[in-house]
């Protein structure tokens, strides 16, 4: 399953949403996330691919797409090393 | 200095009062074991302003409310330093709603970090305190016995944390270890600017007897006092910081309004 589709179900898991509803431009009051379904579901992405993201970088997700750009990128440079 | 040579862990000092705490012990000769869970910029930080005071510092990751993460804490701390003087529980979480809008997500989160993090950090702690005269100070608020807007869990989170800071200083004391708590009213620190923001509390120097909000080093100055052999008969006691404000006077006058 591609990291996209992880965290989707994460995120669908947490906020109770159908994960179709999720696309790249949805923003997270759209998936009615409020800051605690956030934070968990930081959390969550954080242990499921073994990254760490501070809530300095997650303040700039605008939507979801930033929100999985971030963790593909991280999850890259993770392999790289 | 009277905590050279002494370690003290602080939860959740990457920023506010945690970290006033951190610095004010450190200032005093501590070393200290910074944790932090969302912030690790502000930890960082932390850790550069205490190693600046001359003194050790090290830095933990984990978030105090997950209950495997505390034993990666404590299980790290056993293996590096095998000891432990001071525990500081002050990491602190919650979910301001109003009362009809809480759910088990909500309070689940709220009481594991809040309250049930002082009972799983003071049992790991209270045994890498053998023999070493231990302190367990934790941070509660006004919340905890009276009314605030939208602060339901959090109010009870801390009734929690009190009630248990008694049970411990009772059951702990045989082991040479003092457990007390300090409650603060709004201390000015960026959570509470989010607060204020939100419109979750109202600015409350006006109805502060002492004509100032509580600053953090206000906080840290009682815990240290706590942590000090000077307060060795103080026990299982929660010591209000609030310039006056619950005595009540300034409010019931109207001052303020």
């Amino acid at each position: 399953m591609s990291i996209e589709e992880q965290i989707k179900d994460i995120l669908a898991r947490i906020t109770r949403v159908d994960k179709d509803i999720i696309t790249r431009q949805s923003t997270f009051k759209e998936i009615k996330a409020d800051s605690l379904d956030v934070v968990q579901a930081l959390v969550a992405v954080e242990e499921t691919f073994g990254i760490e993201i501070p809530d300095e970088e997650a303040q700039n997700f605008q939507n979801f797409g930033d929100f999985v750009s971030y963790v593909e990128n991280r999850v890259g440079q993770k392999e790289k090393v | 200095m009277p905590f050279e040579g002494k370690l003290a862990l602080v939860t959740g000092s990457g920023r506010g009062i945690g970290r006033s705490i951190a610095l004010k012990l450190a200032s005093q000769g501590a070393d200290i074991i910074v944790n932090f869970f969302r912030h690790r910029e502000s930890a960082e930080q932390t850790v550069k302003d205490i190693e600046a005071l001359g003194v050790k510092a090290e830095i933990i990751r984990a978030n105090v409310g997950d209950a495997a993460k505390v034993d990666e804490l404590f299980d790290t701390i056993g293996s590096k330093f095998g000891r432990l003087d001071i525990l500081i529980n002050n990491a602190a979480s919650g979910v301001g709603r109003p009362l009809m809008d809480i759910d088990t997500k909500a309070w689940e989160w709220t009481m594991d970090i809040n309250a049930r993090a002082l009972l799983l950090c003071a049992q790991r702690a209270a045994k890498l305190m053998e023999g070493r005269d231990g302190k367990i100070v934790s941070i509660s608020s006004l919340g905890s016995r009276f009314v605030l807007p939208n602060y339901t869990v959090v109010g009870v989170s801390k009734a929690a944390l009190e009630a248990l800071t008694r049970y411990l200083a009772v059951e702990l004391a045989p082991q040479g270890i003092c457990v007390n708590a300090v409650a603060a009213s709004a201390v000015e620190t960026e959570a509470l600017k989010f607060y204020l923001k939100e419109g979750l509390v109202k600015d409350s120097r006006q109805l502060t007897p002492a004509g100032r909000m509580v600053i953090p080093e206000d906080v840290a100055n009682v815990v240290a006092f706590l942590c000090s052999e000077e307060a060795f008969m103080i026990r299982g006691q929660i010591i209000i910081i609030d310039g006056g404000t619950s005595v009540g006077l300034f409010a019931l006058a109207g001052k303020g309004e």
